[in-house]
């Protein structure tokens, strides 16, 4: 399976399922935000509401407060403008003709005051039954004339007759005057008693009511709202409809519309010169009105505040709530999208490492399948005790070992990949394969280290190199050759503890061509080689110190089984990094080389008589092993080559077999041919008294071995010779 | 293995270096086998730098022995160290020769 399989694979699994998952999730999330924003919402405008209620009422009686005491303001002047002259026109009753100069006076000095009269209570004067002198200004000219006249006839106008007649200071019906124009006027009187206490005149001030429309609209506190005044008759002097300004009352106008119970209780209320606020519904128009009386004038004003318009501002925030409610439900809309994607990234990446670390546990196994890894490897073989560990940092390793025997020769490596993870373990399975294949046929280091080389350095496009060591142990004399690649050097165990010399060389896979050198060392026993990878001694623990070699001493130090060195040693490494990250693979191979011990030891020998000296080393390595003095280990070798070369000269077998077994009496020597049929035991004795001339020349080799070994016995087994001799020892 | 001859007046003298096994023996023949004609005189097998001896060594001693008896000559082993001295005995060649 490769890597698109294992996306594709990945991702169809997950994307159904999130898929699935996430809809349904979604839905839910989306009908939750909704309920709760509508909700913040209808809150929201709750308390809203009732805060621009708050803020109209505020708003409202604020304006009337301000318009009532700007009226005031100019009905006060007005009123202060005839009052100052009271005194004064008291004062001129008992001078008529003088009388005139007082509203001339009251004109000229305020400016507010478009006309003045002083009106004699008719037939006060003998002379004069009508007498009213008034000034008035009319586009900017003063002009003063008489009210006495039968077309005006003042005596009959409520100006003059309802102060007699309530014998105070009166504000009139505001009016249309149609003297000078169509000018809204009210007219300000106040009655003029004489010495004796009797109303004499009455002295007016004529008030311009233009200023009021502006003063009432001046300022608009909604764009939708009006006001009105009314008179204290409920005449509308201010209206947004002016035809209806003078015209009509506010009863009458109540009375022309449908639904005027609203209406008419607002008009009860001005009228009744309450202040307050009604809600009122006019021609199906909602509204808010503020109402209030206007002192001493008798008049009442309102704020007329339609709702839409009161609410338009909500409206306005409600529209962007709700816009701003959309956009969020977008934004959470996205935001749960994004996150179910990136759930399914997550998923998705996590399943593909998954099936990721599936196949690399499976390339794992194959990688660890190839290396030999059950101890003890040569149960039969007491001469070998060997045991090898390897411990990836990630799930493949780079790093190698191997061993086997072949021919009484033991084959054994450990290679370190540069790089880790799958490449390294790659490059690490084809090291071993050459490994295998060249050792099947060559037993020097020297040529497979050189053979594996050129053999990777040919397919090594990614430039990576092994470092390499490998050995060759013949295990009858315990001659090790052995041949380094930039391998870090071996430990050789004796009995003191060093690393093997060794030549650095190149790495493996470095260059075709490369020259390696061969070395040798010769093993005796007891003694042990311990191979390792630098993941051992560079192990760092936290502090960012190494393991050492020292610590890698002390952890081999005494003779051990090899698989408790091996243990000895990744316990000390633990020990020593903690909880620090493992970094490196660690691999070691530890090598104990035992005495032969009751076991059996074999030489294979072509049937050639320069073989001889083989059989020489290995017979003088049986005799070390067994402790055997120099002239014992010598007759021994006399006797055994006598026996091998009788083979070799005689028997026309094609080679011959020499095994050798001890234990702690004897040992004995075994010489099995497959040649013809020969029983050296039935030759005759050599008499080695006879004179010279009766000796014979032959027969000395088999007369040696029966002289020197303690027995020697032959039998016929199939087509084989079997000579057995025994040297007794100890 | 080394055989090296050297020969003075009236005497051969043999100098055998090393192991004088089967394979060393039959190297040593060629060397051996001129001096049999010369068997009249006194031949010194010089056997201290020999540490081995084999029945093939024996025999070229042998050999030597008997030509040295039918001609008249003499054999004189000397040097010969423990080991090979105990071969020696083992095959009676202490009888048979003058070892000294």
């Amino acid at each position: 399976m490769n890597i698109h399989d294992i996306t594709e694979r990945a991702k169809k699994h997950v994307e159904k399922d999130i898929k699935r998952r996430s809809r349904w999730t979604g839905l839910l999330l989306i009908i939750a935000a909704v309920v709760i924003l509508e909700a913040i919402s209808h809150v929201q405008a709750y308390y809203a509401k009732d805060g621009i209620r708050q803020e109209a009422k505020a708003k409202a009686e604020g304006q009337l407060n301000a318009v009532r005491s700007g009226i005031l303001n100019i009905v006060n002047q007005a009123e202060s403008a005839v009052r100052n002259n009271v005194w004064l026109a008291q004062w001129c009753l008992q001078v008529p003709d003088s009388l005139a100069n007082i509203p001339k006076l009251i004109v000229n000095n305020n400016p507010i005051i478009a006309g003045s009269t002083i009106a004699i209570v008719p037939n006060y004067y003998k002379k004069r039954p009508l007498y009213s002198p008034y000034t008035a200004i009319t586009n900017g000219e003063i002009i003063e004339t008489s009210l006495a006249t039968p077309e005006y006839d003042y005596p009959s106008k409520e100006w003059f007759t309802k102060p007699i007649e309530l014998d105070r200071e009166y504000w009139s019906e505001p009016y249309i005057d149609t003297g000078g124009g169509e000018i809204l006027m009210t007219t300000f009187s106040v009655p003029i008693k004489d010495n004796q206490g009797r109303i004499a005149a009455v002295l007016t001030a004529d008030l311009d009511l233009e200023w009021l429309g502006t003063l009432v609209n001046g300022i608009k506190i909604y764009p939708g709202a009006f006001s009105t005044v009314v008179s204290r008759n409920g005449r509308l002097m201010v209206s947004p409809d002016s035809t209806l300004v003078m015209t009509t009352t506010i009863n009458e106008y109540a009375s022309s519309v449908k639904d005027s119970a609203d209406l008419n209780a607002l008009n009860r209320a001005m009228l009744n010169r309450e202040s307050g606020n009604l809600p009122v519904t006019v021609n199906g128009i909602k509204n808010q009105v503020y109402y209030s009386p206007i002192d001493k004038t008798g008049w009442a004003m309102n704020i007329i505040i339609p709702e839409k318009e009161m609410f338009a501002g909500l409206r306005k925030l409600d529209n962007l709530i709700r816009m701003l409610q959309i956009i969020g439900l977008l934004l959470i809309v996205m935001i749960f999208r994004s996150i179910a994607k990136n759930q399914l990234k997550v998923k998705y990446i996590s399943e593909k490492k998954e099936i990721m670390e599936n196949e690399l546990k499976i390339a794992s196994d194959i990688q660890m399948s190839m290396i030999p890894k059950t101890f003890p490897p040569f149960p039969e073989r007491k001469d070998i005790d060997l045991s090898a560990a390897l411990f990836p940092a990630k799930e493949v390793s780079g790093d190698l070992y191997d061993f086997f025997i072949r021919d009484e020769k033991l084959f054994f490596c450990i290679g370190d990949v540069s790089g880790k993870g799958v490449p390294a373990s790659l490059l690490m399975a084809v090291t071993r394969s050459l490994f295998r294949s060249i050792c099947a046929h060559n037993d020097n280091p020297k040529n497979i280290v050189t053979s594996i080389n050129n053999s990777m350095a040919d397919i090594n496009e990614n430039n990576m190199f092994v470092t390499f060591i490998c050995c060759v142990l013949d295990l009858n004399n315990g001659k090790m050759q052995y041949c380094n690649a930039g391998h870090n050097a071996p430990l050789l165990l004796t009995d003191k503890m060093h690393e093997l010399p060794v030549d650095p060389n190149l790495p493996l896979g470095v260059m075709h061509g490369m020259n390696y050198t061969l070395q040798e060392v010769d093993l005796h026993y007891d003694d042990a080689v311990f191979l390792y990878t630098d993941g051992i001694t560079e192990a760092e623990n936290q502090n960012h110190e190494l393991f050492g070699l020292q610590r890698l001493k002390n952890a081999l130090s005494g003779r051990k089984p090899a698989q408790e060195h091996l243990d000895n040693v990744k316990k000390a490494v633990a020990d020593f990094v903690k909880d620090a990250a493992q970094s490196d693979d660690l691999t070691m191979l530890f090598f104990h080389y035992l005495s032969h011990q009751g076991k059996v030891r074999k030489l294979h020998l072509n049937s050639d008589i320069q073989e001889i000296p083989k059989l020489s080393d290995f017979l003088s390595t049986v005799a070390e092993e067994k402790k055997l003095s120099q002239s014992v280990a010598t007759s021994i070798n006399i006797a055994i080559e006598e026996a091998v070369t009788n083979v070799i000269m005689y028997s026309g077998a094609d080679s011959v077999d020499i095994e050798t077994e001890s234990n702690d009496n004897e040992i004995i020597y075994t010489v099995k041919d497959s040649g013809k049929p020969f029983d050296p035991t039935q030759t005759p004795d050599v008499d080695t008294n006879q004179s010279l001339d009766d000796r014979k020349i032959g027969g000395l080799g088999i007369h040696l071995f029966k002289k020197i070994m303690d027995s020697v016995t032959y039998k016929r087994l199939g087509d084989k010779n079997i000579l057995t001799m025994i040297k007794k020892i100890g | 293995m080394k055989t090296k001859v050297t020969k003075e007046e009236g005497q051969i003298i043999v100098a055998f270096t090393g192991r004088l096994d089967t394979p060393a023996a039959q190297e040593a023949n060629p060397v051996i086998n001129p001096l049999l004609d010369e068997a009249d005189k006194t031949i010194i097998l010089d056997c201290k730098e020999m540490s081995y001896i084999s029945s093939s060594g024996l025999r070229i001693f042998l050999t030597l022995r008997k030509a040295a008896e039918d001609k008249g000559g003499k054999i004189i082993i000397q040097n010969i160290n423990d080991d090979i001295r105990s071969v020696f005995m083992m095959t009676g060649f202490l009888n048979l020769f003058e070892i000294r």
